[in-house]
């Protein structure tokens, strides 16, 4: 019998022709997405901008004449591109629940590919490694065309989006990126888990959702918030990101905003002097904290991501005595 | 070069099947010494029997001393069998005894069942 | 390399509560074609996908061509019952897949061969494709692999008789040119009667019988005779009686007495009595009379095997 010859199997044209759809697929949408931010980013920007000009040059009484469905168009396509950004984790998640590995348990291809060579650990390795490397770029790189397009709306349209809003916050950075990831990890082991591409899918996106919920919450607290204080005749007043906001009393001690209203009504002065308060206090984030803020959400993703991947290579390990996987 | 024919439900096992056919190959002189039996991998091709009931019964065969292995060449006829000729003593008893059974009223079930009675009395046990 | 294909030490597998496959023990030599027989459900599949290496054993150990299963993969091929393939390739790309997949080892040409026995279009894609042709190219996956043991579940379920003739012709041919070992599972016991050499007899997630063909039926006799008489010591697998006939199916433990007439079960019979009567005791290596008689080569062993059964029928 001939020795076996050690050489290693030619993974990358097995992964892309078995995936070839999902990649047609995600080349699209690349092109479309990026098309479309790109428009904004140029034509868009540059017509908002323009009715913008003309709407603060006539802003003197008189019939003002500018261009709103320019200002309108660039709203609208503004928010579906950051909508279509943010919806990029959910789509990676879905087809990796259920076209990378849950169909592939389900019918069985994956014994295939075991059976074929390849084992298990590295079966897995590679249906993780070439996607997130092929949803990390695409995914940064739509990242990147969203921070320029609103970076160049920002001095130039009055109608931008702030830097907390939350479409744009996450659309923004690098924290969707490691969403898509997670999303990809979370596929990967719905569908190892369940088996059934269906269910998979489901589970997968509705794992991202969970996470994405729970990094709502966390997100404020993730970083130092900074306080601001404002007198009690001018209300609130923050720059960024609320997280807490209430009533500063003359000890400087943090109390409960009774929400009463301006000081302007005798009832609500009366209830402001009870509680001795002097000022608002607010605790927010302001824009300097965008990029600490999006770093640590996003090593907070990217570390939920690596313990669903390293859930999945020890369950396989599990079900398929696989010693490649052990170590 | 002969073709065998595997009956499975016949109860005889295939490699006795594979060893009665050559026999009767030679027989009645579809195969002649010098002759080449068909290899294992020809005969399993068209088959579908494990290969090693066709070495078995090639091994039978050469045990016999009716074939020969060469090696790398295959597997060779070297004697032929000596047939029973149509005009001999034994099958002119036979064929006046299969008339005396007919004269006694026996019909061809009963008849085969009483040659087949025999045959296994005296014959029980050998390979074929 | 090692003269021992598959061997099982107390193989245990379950799923949830049920054991699929309990205490199984048994060798397969390498170069034989085994058949797994038993119902639906006994356990076959599970065994196959052990040592196949795509699970993992709850109790005991697989040894596949000497090591365990994860290390033989590239060495071992497997069909599934199902036949997987990815449905979205053409025939052509799924076999540049196996290509791909087996580099080194991969025998384009027979993959070719056997996929082309069936009139099938390379450029046809998996999806539309019969059983047949399915199962026609999910062997010429495992085949081309050029794997020194086979293992192959339920292969023949959705062929015709015609296809289902060629390609066990194909797989025989493998076995006779590259001494293949080929383990191949079936509930069908006709289908495999022929082709196989080797027994492995699963029933309820336990091995029933193991061993060569030949000597599991020389082991065991056909009896037939009075209904009063006595079958001694001899080891009953089964026994009927109609009227005042009494038929068995026994081990014999030493010669039989005149009042019996013996002759020598078919395949069928055996693994049918084993089936219907799960109290039986089963009979497997560690059992077998002479074990000395596997290990002399296949025709030597199987030989001597039948030789003893004309011995026992004629007492």
């Amino acid at each position: 019998m001939t020795a076996p010859t050690v050489a290693a199997p030619r993974l990358l044209p097995w992964l892309l022709r078995v995936h070839r759809p999902a990649l047609y697929v995600w080349t699209g949408l690349l092109v479309l997405l990026g098309g479309t931010l790109l428009w904004l980013w140029g034509p868009l920007t540059d017509a908002a901008a323009e009715a913008w000009r003309q709407y603060n040059a006539c802003a003197t009484g008189g019939v003002c004449r500018y261009d709103q469905d320019a200002i309108l168009r660039y709203k609208d396509v503004y928010l579906y591109a950051s909508f279509a950004v943010l919806a990029v984790p959910f789509l990676v998640a879905a087809w990796a629940g259920g076209a990378l590995t849950g169909r592939e348990l389900e019918h069985g291809t994956a014994q295939l590919a075991w059976s074929q060579g390849i084992s298990p650990a590295r079966w897995l390795t590679a249906k993780l490694a070439v996607p997130a490397a092929l949803v990390g770029a695409g995914t940064g790189l739509l990242v990147l065309l969203h921070h320029l397009t609103w970076s160049a709306g920002r001095s130039r349209v009055d109608n931008t989006k702030s830097w907390f809003s939350t479409e744009t916050f996450y659309a923004n950075g690098p924290l969707v990126v490691a969403l898509a990831l997670a999303g990809l990890a979370a596929g990967a082991l719905a569908g190892l888990l369940l088996r059934r591409s269906l269910a998979a899918l489901g589970a997968a996106a509705v794992a991202v959702a969970a996470l994405w919920t729970a990094l709502r919450f966390a997100l404020p607290h993730l970083w130092p918030t900074a306080t601001g204080v404002s007198g009690l005749d001018g209300g609130p007043g923050y720059p960024g990101l609320l997280v807490d906001q209430g009533l500063v009393t003359a000890t400087g001690a943090h109390i409960d905003n009774p929400g009463c209203g301006s000081t302007a009504t005798a009832e609500c002065r009366e209830l402001f002097d009870r509680l001795d308060a002097v000022g608002y206090y607010t605790d927010y984030h302001p824009a300097s904290h965008y990029w600490p803020l999006q770093l640590t959400a996003t090593g907070a993703v990217l570390a939920a991501a690596a313990l669903m991947t390293l859930i999945a290579f020890r369950l396989l390990r599990r079900r398929t005595a696989d010693k490649g996987a052990a170590r | 070069m002969v073709a065998y024919r595997i009956d499975r439900r016949s109860g005889v096992a295939t490699y006795v099947q594979i060893v009665q056919q050559t026999k009767q190959a030679l027989r009645l002189g579809l195969l002649m010494p010098g002759d080449k039996l068909p290899t294992a991998r020809e005969v399993v091709e068209a088959t579908a029997i494990n290969p090693n009931t066709v070495l078995k019964a090639y091994r039978e065969l050469e045990r016999e001393g009716l074939v020969e292995a060469r090696r790398g060449l295959g597997t060779f006829v070297r004697k032929s069998l000596g047939t029973a000729p149509a005009d001999s003593p034994l099958r002119t008893e036979l064929d006046a005894w299969a008339a005396r059974a007919r004269e006694a009223g026996l019909d061809r079930d009963d008849v085969a069942a009483l040659f087949t009675a025999v045959l296994e009395k005296h014959f029980q046990g050998d390979p074929s | 390399m090692t003269d021992t294909a598959l061997e099982a030490a107390a193989l245990g597998k379950r799923f949830r509560r049920r054991w699929a496959l309990r205490d199984c023990t048994f060798r397969l030599p390498a170069g034989r074609v085994c058949a797994v027989v038993g119902p639906n459900g006994a356990g076959k599949s599970t065994l196959l996908a052990l040592a196949a290496g795509l699970l993992a054993p709850e109790d005991g150990t697989v040894t596949v061509l000497g090591t365990d299963p994860a290390s033989a993969r590239a060495r071992v091929g497997y069909v599934a019952q199902d036949k997987p393939l990815y449905p979205q390739l053409t025939v052509a790309e799924t076999l540049r897949t196996g290509a791909d997949l087996n580099p080194g080892r991969w025998d384009a040409a027979a993959a070719e061969r056997i996929a082309a026995g069936g009139d099938l279009d390379p450029k046809a894609r998996v999806r539309s494709l019969s059983g047949g042709q399915r199962t026609r190219v999910a062997l010429a996956l495992a085949l081309a692999k050029r794997p020194e043991l086979l293992l192959l579940d339920e292969p023949m379920a959705d062929l015709d008789p015609l296809a289902r003739h060629e390609l066990m012709g194909v797989l025989m041919v493998q076995a006779a040119q590259h001494g293949t070992t080929i383990v191949m599972s079936s509930h069908v016991v006709a289908e495999l009667e022929g082709s196989c050499d080797h027994l492995l007899l699963i029933g309820d997630g336990r091995v029933r019988l193991a061993g060569e063909i030949d000597d599991l039926l020389a082991a065991h006799t056909r009896v037939s005779g009075p209904a009063q008489g006595s079958l001694g010591d001899h080891t009953v697998v089964e026994s009927r009686t109609t009227g005042r006939q009494l038929t068995a199916l026994i081990r014999p433990t030493g010669p039989l007495s005149d009042d019996w007439r013996a002759s020598m079960p078919t395949l069928e019979e055996l693994v049918l009595a084993h089936l219907r009567n799960p109290d039986a005791p089963a009979l497997t290596p560690t059992q077998t009379p002479s074990p000395a008689e596997s290990g002399s080569g296949a025709a030597s062993g199987s030989a001597s095997g039948s030789e003893s059964e004309s011995e026992e029928t004629r007492a």
